[in-house]
């Protein structure tokens, strides 16, 4: 198992250097095949009405007209041992420097991080709760007006985009009954009641959408699981219903839903963009939907970089969870 | 050629049906009005609404976006210029007053307007004594010197105008800027020289009448040379007005907190009234009209107004409407006519698509007449000098008139219409749908066209801005919108129809006209001998001759639908910035 | 002393959408302490739904259940499930066919064996409860029990699966014990291994033991006494000596015939049972048995088709077949079988007799 994780780390890193490499060439070997120029790129860089002089001095500092690879080189190497940027210093490490906000980028996406992770785990663990007890229950109780009333709000709530939904619930919830006034983010070291008042609403909204997920997944786990031999051993040995259910059914349903789980979670904590920017909550997605809007390339960079960082340690924290749920998978 | 009566404003009235509040009270005197019942619509235009001394309280404002810098020295934008009041002052600025005077300049740093002397080359300004940054040290006229010295570096402030290196003479042009190498470079711009700490002097090198205006920009503001961090001064710029920054968490939210060493008698442009100012940014923004109609925030900062859902709302409800004001924004919006892309280099041609276009259906797409004013002219009603125009019968024929478009086409060769792009920002939704009825209304008269969309942070560096790119891909026709600098006719036309403006990238003379007429009357507007009259009238005959050139196609006279917060005190509309007056608002 | 198990004129029938299942349509049969039931039959005749509604597992499929089932006096059908599920385990408990999807992947053997134990005795610890696991474990077979009573089931082999399965059935004492086709997965050396436990097992605790099966080899071995059951009737019920020695039943004599013997002449023929067993929502009126039974011409008039044959008690006391023809004809019949002689129809179908019959028609 140790060589197995360590064998998944030093892969790891072979895809974050890929997903680099590929970002890097998106960005500026796309646009010099379709024939941009340098000055063309560094323009992008200098504010309104540029001086040509201005662009030309960007096109250096950017280095722009260096080969490719020594750009990405650079990129590279300044992650790990730092780099000066304009006359500030970006240690490592250095996930680039934007020069539209004239920062480095590490510290504006740390800065983010908390915001995400509130948002993602708080919605996750609601979706979790709630969206596995309503499958649950509608499994056992197929057929019935539950079953069929829960699996249609299901239906709506994995139809529904989440920009919609919270939109009528800020106009509902925040506007028209001000229950949830004035919805901002409140670091939770600042107010941990607030924290908590101001994140019910786009908590509520994103699971809304996955415990609808949940509840259908869980339900089609239930009911296969259910028809299985060893449910059958299970109540021939006398135990209790319940028992039944939860310890030997929804256990082993649950193991594909966990790792369902750890894998929307990781793309979760690379940014609940929708979410973040109906309510106005500066998390890495709305970091990155701002980063785009700028062509801002530095940024889409590295909050590219720490979004595959994300999903690719959920993918490695899911397989090893998978082989700590099922006995049967080793490695 | 005749001038036409000013019909517009009626003919618009006429089309909105909604607004009938909006007919009488737009094209009513400014007189303000005492009314029992509260403030009406407009009035907000013409008078201070809530005017009040009570401080305290919280101004919250939203920004969908964010800014391009807090850096007085580093920024573009007019809803930036306005709001950096509150922190920055320049040696000149414009009197806080509602109706026609927010337009005229008025000395803030300085005690007067600059004094000319040697044949219009050198502009002195004597600064006030005491003035004091947010530390209690005392301005001098080197921290001027200064602030005007660190934008001549573009690798660290990129984003300012660059009127200062244009137009100053001395080593301008080869300034390097404070920051690469700063023993040698430090004070090093011979240009600009402080014979006393009260005293600086601009040494230009041609004559240019309009240097008022140019030192009304924010990057005059003083800066104090030891606490320059460069690129990070945003994050705390030293402030010489009535605020100071508290806490600046980048590109999320600002506070600032009353300046304790701001003296009212020094800046009486600004108020210190509200105890706290936040700005929040990259709200969502369809979300912020709603926070705004809720009272959870105060201002929308961007200043062009409500979105359609809420004009909506504002427009249907009388209570709402009567906290709107309907300003012109002092911004235009055009399609450039390109002079290059053949065949529009017929200038027939290109008067056949003025001919052609069907006004009403591209007003509609700015948001019918609460989004704009039907223009005929090259220049806004907001620019000195205006006279209103109309050559190709925008005004009285604004559904189009597809006879004289067709003896247009048959006068430049192409009576059976031609085929040519038109360029448009694919993010903006009016613009969508104003390049799609220009399309519609081109085709009646068999002028086919096709529609390429482009993201609005690149539009300008990179396409309908990149000479070369418009050329190949045959974009004659490019929409834009302009807002001068300064409100005369030198700030509006000299970087869109300079002959000499036109560059390979981020250009703004998208047409890429070159007429030596409008080209002599710009550099007569600037050169010594230059009066505000005379300037006044060479800014209505460039107006005359870049519409004979056909090289613009105006759209509308842009107005935007502002809701005012009636928590707010002393809210008006400054006519520079079409926009509220940042600087003097309180709270109740 | 009473039968430990009473079951009488058992039904269990299941509505579905296709029309209602007839799985188990009048069964009876009675079991003693320390003696083995074989219920033999082919797929879909419904032993293992009976096995199933002794022990009150048939509950969340919508099935119908009528008639008596008596453990130890105590009426099961109709009862309290609260009731019925205290004592599933513990005083009834069941083994079933595949070993491998029929314990939980998930948990080790040893944690699902103590479960059993103290879902039925509360107070004991979970150290007493592993002692004894440890110790059927053994009992079982199971070599080094105190390592393996931590592996996980597919880290057994099936044969050593199936003892497992039997010492969890076994943890309690139960009375009853019921196994479900217990060796039909298992290798042929394995099968031998697990019935002689199964017969070691019982003669130590004294339970009763119902062995289901289609294999009459196992039943052969095992049983004290044999039900067949057909289509979800009886068919025969007997001794084993009875049923293997004297048949009595046409589909008795059919499987006998049709399974291969060691003690037979390697050229006698086997003799298959023409036709296949009918679907049970169209149970064939009559003797379910009569679209395939060769001697239906026997039986004057038509009565195979019409009239239901019951359980009569035939020539010996304590074996009964469920048949029209006579006694006697009967024994003339088997008679001829035994000694060899194949009936000259052998080969041909009684297909077309089905196809003859009305309601003999199979569904489309």
């Amino acid at each position: 198992m140790v060589t197995f994780i360590i064998r998944r780390l030093i892969g790891t890193v072979f895809i974050l250097l890929l997903v680099a490499a590929i970002t890097f060439a998106i960005f500026f070997l796309l646009p010099r095949l379709a024939g941009e120029t340098a000055y063309g790129l560094a323009t992008q860089y200098v504010g309104r009405n540029p001086t040509p002089a201005a662009v030309h001095q960007m096109e250096q500092t950017l280095g722009f007209n260096e080969p490719l690879y020594v750009q990405f080189g650079r990129y590279i190497k300044a992650i790990v041992a730092g780099e000066h940027y304009q006359g500030q210093w970006c240690g490592p490490p250095c996930l680039g420097y934007s020069f539209k906000n004239q920062q480095p980028v590490w510290p504006q996406m740390i800065s983010d991080v908390p915001v995400t992770l509130s948002i993602a785990i708080g919605a996750a663990v609601l979706w979790l709760i709630g969206g596995v007890t309503i499958g649950v229950i509608s499994a056992l109780k197929r057929g019935t007006i539950f079953d069929r009333l829960s699996m249609s709000v299901a239906l709506a709530g994995v139809s529904l985009p989440v920009f919609f939904t919270g939109l009528i619930a800020l106009e509902l919830f925040s506007y028209k009954w001000p229950i949830f006034p004035n919805v901002q983010y409140v670091a939770i070291t600042q107010n941990p009641y607030l924290w908590a008042k101001n994140l019910v609403l786009p908590w509520i909204v994103l699971a809304f959408l996955y415990a609808a997920l949940y509840a259908r997944l869980t339900r089609a786990g239930m009911l296969e699981t259910l028809n299985e031999d060893y449910i059958r051993t299970a109540r021939a040995k006398g135990l209790r219903e319940r028992t039944v259910i939860i310890k030997h059914a929804l256990r082993a349903a649950l193991t594909p839903i966990v790792t369902i789980f750890g894998l929307d979670l990781g793309l979760l904590l690379g940014g609940a963009i929708l979410t973040e920017v109906t309510f106005s909550m500066h998390g890495l997605g709305l970091f990155t939907v701002e980063a785009i809007n700028n062509q801002d390339f530095p940024e889409i960079m590295g909050v590219t970089l720490l979004a595959a960082f994300f999903i690719i340690i959920a993918n490695l924290i899911v397989d090893i969870l998978y082989s700590v749920l099922d006995p049967r998978v080793r490695y | 050629m005749m001038r036409r009566m000013r019909i517009g404003v009626t003919a618009t009235c006429a089309a909105a049906v909604l607004v009938l509040a909006a007919c009488s009270s737009s094209s009513s005197s400014s007189s303000s009005t005492t009314t029992t019942s509260g403030p009406s619509f407009n009035e907000g235009v013409t008078s201070v609404i809530n005017p009040s001394t009570a401080k305290g309280g919280t101004i919250t404002y939203d920004d969908s976006s964010v800014f391009d810098s807090t850096d007085p020295g580093n920024t573009y934008y007019a809803h930036v210029w306005n709001f950096s009041r509150l922190y920055a002052t320049p040696l000149m600025t414009y009197t806080s007053t509602p109706g026609a005077g927010g337009n005229d300049l008025v000395p803030a740093l300085a005690t007067a307007p600059g004094v000319v002397s040697d044949n219009g080359l050198t502009w002195t300004y004597t600064i006030k004594p005491n003035v004091k940054f947010e530390d209690g040290t005392t301005v001098t006229s080197a921290d001027v010197k200064y602030a005007v010295e660190r934008t001549f570096d573009r690798t660290v402030l990129p984003n300012g105008p660059s009127y200062f290196q244009v137009l100053l003479g001395g080593n301008a042009a080869t300034y390097p800027g404070p920051y690469k190498d700063r023993s040698k470079n430090i004070m090093g711009l011979t240009a600009i020289t402080t014979p006393n700490p009260t005293t600086v002097v601009f040494h230009l090198a041609k004559p240019f009448a309009d240097f008022d205006y140019v030192v009304a920009i924010p990057q005059t503001a003083p800066v104090p040379p030891d606490k320059d961090t460069g690129a990070n001064y945003q994050l705390h710029p030293i402030s010489t007005g009535p605020y100071e920054f508290q806490s600046y968490a980048l590109n999320k939210q600002l506070t600032l907190v009353p300046n304790p060493n701001w003296n009212p008698a020094d800046d009486p442009e600004a108020s210190q009234l509200a105890s706290k100012i936040v700005v929040n940014f990259n709200v969502n923004a369809d979300d912020i009209d709603n926070r705004l109609l809720a009272g959870d925030i105060q201002m929308d900062i961007a200043g062009t107004g409500v979105q359609a859902a809420a004009r909506a709302r504002i427009l249907s409800s009388p209570s709402l409407t009567k906290q709107a004001d309907d300003p012109l924004s002092g911004f235009m919006w055009f399609f450039y006519i390109n002079t290059k892309v053949a065949p529009l280099n017929n200038v027939a041609c290109r008067r056949a698509i003025e001919y052609a276009a069907n006004k009403i259906t591209l007003q509609d797409a700015y948001g019918g007449s609460v989004g704009g004013d039907l223009a005929s002219t090259a220049m806004p009603p907001t620019v000195i000098g205006y006279q209103s125009f109309d050559m190709y019968e925008a005004l009285s024929k604004p559904n189009g008139d597809p006879t004289m478009a067709k003896q247009e086409l048959t006068a430049c060769g192409q009576p059976n219409g031609f085929t040519t792009g038109i360029a448009y920002r694919s993010d903006r939704p009016k613009e969508v749908a104003a390049a799609t009825a220009l399309q519609a209304a081109l085709a009646t008269v068999g002028i086919k066209t096709t529609l390429h969309g482009y993201p609005s942070g690149t539009y300008y560096s990179n396409f309908a801005g990149s000479p070369a790119y418009v050329h190949s891909h045959d974009l004659g026709i490019d929409i834009g919108g302009w807002a001068p600098d300064w409100p005369d006719g030198f700030g509006w036309f000299d970087e869109i129809a300079n002959g000499n403006a036109i560059v390979p990238a981020g250009n703004t003379n998208i047409e890429e006209l070159n007429d030596p007429v409008v080209n002599n009357y710009l550099a007569e507007m600037e050169s010594a001998s230059s009066t505000s009259a005379l300037r006044a009238m060479l800014a209505n005959e460039i107006d005359h001759q870049v519409m004979s050139d056909a090289v613009m196609l105006p759209i509308v006279y842009a107005k935007s639908l502002l809701y005012r917060s009636p928590a707010l005190t002393n809210i008006y509309v400054q006519k520079y910035y079409g926009m509220y007056n940042y600087a003097v608002l309180g709270t109740s | 002393m009473a039968p430990l198990l009473e079951v009488e004129d058992l039904r269990i029938h299941f509505q579905t959408d296709d029309g209602l299942v007839k799985a188990v349509d009048g069964v009876s049969f009675s079991l003693d302490r320390g003696r083995t039931l074989g219920i033999v039959g082919e797929s879909g005749s419904g032993k293992s739904v009976t096995s199933l509604g002794i022990m009150g597992l048939n509950r969340g499929s919508n099935a119908k259940t009528t008639g008596k089932i008596r453990l130890d006096g105590e009426q099961l059908v109709g009862a309290d499930q609260s009731r019925v599920q205290h004592l599933r385990g513990a005083k009834m408990a069941m083994i079933f066919q595949d070993p491998l999807s029929s314990l939980h992947p998930y948990y080790k053997v040893g944690d699902q064996i103590i479960e059993a134990h103290r879902a039925h005795h509360p107070g004991v610890t979970k150290k007493d409860a592993r002692h004894r696991t440890i110790d059927m474990l053994r009992r079982v077979g199971i070599p080094e029990p105190a390592v393996r009573v931590d592996d996980y089931p597919h880290q057994f082999s099936g044969g050593m699966r199936q003892r497992v399965m039997i010492a969890m059935a076994l943890v309690n004492n139960p009375e009853l014990l019921i196994a479900d086709e217990p060796t039909t997965a298992l290798d042929v050396t394995v099968q031998a291994q697990i019935l002689d436990l199964i017969s070691d097992l019982q003669s130590e605790f004294g339970s009763a033991v119902i062995m289901i099966t289609h294999d009459l080899g196992v039943v052969a071995e095992l049983s004290d006494d044999i039900l067949v059951m057909y289509a979800g009737r009886p068919a025969e019920y007997g001794s084993a000596a009875d049923i293997f020695g004297r048949p009595e039943h046409p589909y008795t004599w059919g499987l006998l015939s049709s399974m291969p013997r060691l003690d037979r002449e390697r050229t006698t023929r086997l003799v298959p049972i023409p036709g296949t067993p009918p679907s049970l929502i169209r149970v064939p009126a009559g003797c379910p048995f009569h679209p395939r039974c060769r001697y239906t011409e026997l039986v004057g008039g038509r009565r195979c088709a019409t009239e239901v044959p019951p359980l009569r008690e035939a020539v010996t006391p304590g074996h009964a077949a469920a048949c029209h023809l006579t006694a006697e004809e009967r024994a003339r019949q088997w008679a001829k079988l035994s000694a060899g002689r194949v009936p000259d129809d052998a080969t041909a179908p009684g297909a077309d007799e089905a196809a003859e019959e009305p309601g003999a028609r199979e569904p489309v």
